[in-house]
């Protein structure tokens, strides 16, 4: 199996298996809101009670939120873009010869230098006139082997999916990161797919044809850094053919199996008869100590949605 | 009323720094005819409304006012100054061709994002703007593997 669809397919385990574990707390929660909504609260039970049903809400609205945000931007794009749609040149034909790709080719009329995979259930690929007119017929080839990569394995809707996920389970700042390494290691696999049918130059080429100040060159030696930009990794594969480090902190791990675990304490603890549990979750105060838990997992993973709402 | 703001040298700047900053990404790239105009600025050097629809007029039917609209906006965009010679405006390229295509390589993936938030989209070009030094040479060392250098 492929990293990329091993990395995929984790991500889906996960993101079932946190379901299951948050969809339960809040099966426990909702009785008891509306319990809550007629008599008030009452003790410390009934405040860890109101801030997880505030959780849970706030995950239902991030997820649908990130969902319904990601369509409708990308709707506004490609409505955009194919207003400015011209007739595929000759040399783009060309270039997809023997790809499979006819009629699955947008060539839109602009100067910036840009292609890409989009839509989910029968994807296209969309080049612009700028990059068509700037690259060789290799080069061109090389750029619709990767994009083609992303349209027969559906990338974009895996996109959409993963994306949901890490918003909706913000409290499991893990999916997060398992998304960043799905998304890099799907741009690792089409670059290879691209490579092994026309080889490393021609996509070397492209890439470099694409890079901002493409002539001032300072040359040294590569050396891998910690925080690699997804076109760096890209080059570091490229040159060196090294796999991808997952990359996931120790933090988030400890963060996520702890949010999970204290989610299902208190789901236990919530529970109608709460009677039947061990002594020490009867206790009350007891409940702070999975609470804060869940609540210190819920700002961290909170806050990175935030972040990635601010800067999209 | 304040006037347009004029540099030492007498030319009109574009607006200002200010203005420059405030339009968005989309703002900065170029429709289909205000390419054709930058395009035969950047050929000429300088010149007037008149002349560019002249120019222009070869290939295609233009109206002045049209031609006159998307000058003014290019100068607003920062793109063009211009200089008041008698009752006319000599237009002139603020930026090289080359400036303008660095920065929209620049902005390429920015540029889609900013202007559409969270796209569901697979990008060849992603981040380009982060590349290394090293990184850079060791790409164009690969590009170069093959014999043909990169332009």
């Amino acid at each position: 199996m492929l990293r990329g669809e091993r990395a995929f397919g984790v991500l889906i385990l996960l993101g079932l298996v946190s379901s299951l574990v948050l969809g339960g707390v809040l099966a426990v929660l909702v009785p008891r809101a509306v319990v809550l909504a007629t008599h008030g609260a009452g003790g410390p039970r009934d405040v860890v009670s109101i801030l997880l049903i505030g959780l849970a809400a706030l995950g239902i609205t991030l997820g649908l939120s990130s969902l319904l945000r990601q369509l409708f931007a990308t709707l506004r794009l490609i409505h955009r873009l194919l207003a400015r749609r011209v007739e595929t040149p000759e040399r783009v034909d060309i270039a997809a010869g023997g790809l499979d790709l006819a009629g699955r080719i947008d060539v839109v009329d602009d100067e910036r230098p840009f292609s890409f995979c989009y839509w989910f259930l029968r994807p296209r690929i969309c080049l612009s006139t700028a990059l068509v007119g700037r690259l060789g017929r290799d080069e061109l080839r090389a750029v619709l082997l990767h994009e083609r990569y992303h349209l027969v394995h559906r990338d974009p809707l895996r996109l959409v999916i993963a994306r949901y996920l890490a918003a909706g389970l913000y409290v499991v700042p893990m999916v997060e990161d398992l998304v960043e390494h799905f998304t890099l290691e799907k741009e690792l696999e089409a670059d290879g797919h691209a490579v092994s049918r026309i080889g490393v130059a021609p996509l070397a080429r492209a890439l470099y044809e694409l890079l901002p100040d493409a002539d001032s060159v300072s040359l040294g030696l590569l050396v891998p850094v910690g925080a690699l930009s997804v076109t760096e990794a890209r080059i570091d594969h490229l040159v060196e053919g090294r796999p991808l480090e997952m990359r996931v902190s120790p933090a988030s791990v400890a963060l996520s199996f702890g949010a999970l675990t204290a989610a299902a304490i208190l789901a236990a603890a919530q529970a109608p008869a709460p009677a039947q549990l061990p002594p020490v979750l009867a206790v009350p105060g007891l409940l702070v100590a999975p609470a804060s838990l869940l609540f210190v997992a819920a700002v961290s993973g909170g806050v990175e949605q935030l972040r990635l709402v601010v800067h999209r | 009323m304040t006037g347009p703001r004029r540099t030492p040298s007498g030319t009109e700047a574009p607006s200002s720094l200010r203005r420059l900053r405030r339009i968005g990404t989309e703002e900065r790239f170029l429709g289909p005819l205000e390419a054709a105009v930058m395009d035969r600025l950047w050929k000429r050097g300088a010149a007037t409304v008149r002349e560019i629809v002249d120019d222009i007029g070869r290939s295609r039917s233009l109206a002045y006012t049209t031609v006159m609209t998307i000058m003014s906006r290019l100068h607003e965009k920062g793109l063009l100054q211009r200089d008041r010679t008698g009752k006319t405006y000599v237009y002139r390229p603020a930026v090289s061709r080359e400036e303008h295509r660095e920065r929209l390589s620049r902005e390429l993936v920015r540029g889609l994002v900013d202007e559409f938030g969270d796209v569901a989209l697979a990008h060849f070009a992603a981040e380009l703007d982060g590349v290394d030094g090293p990184h850079r040479a060791a790409l164009r060392r690969i590009a170069k593997e093959s014999g043909d250098a990169p332009r």
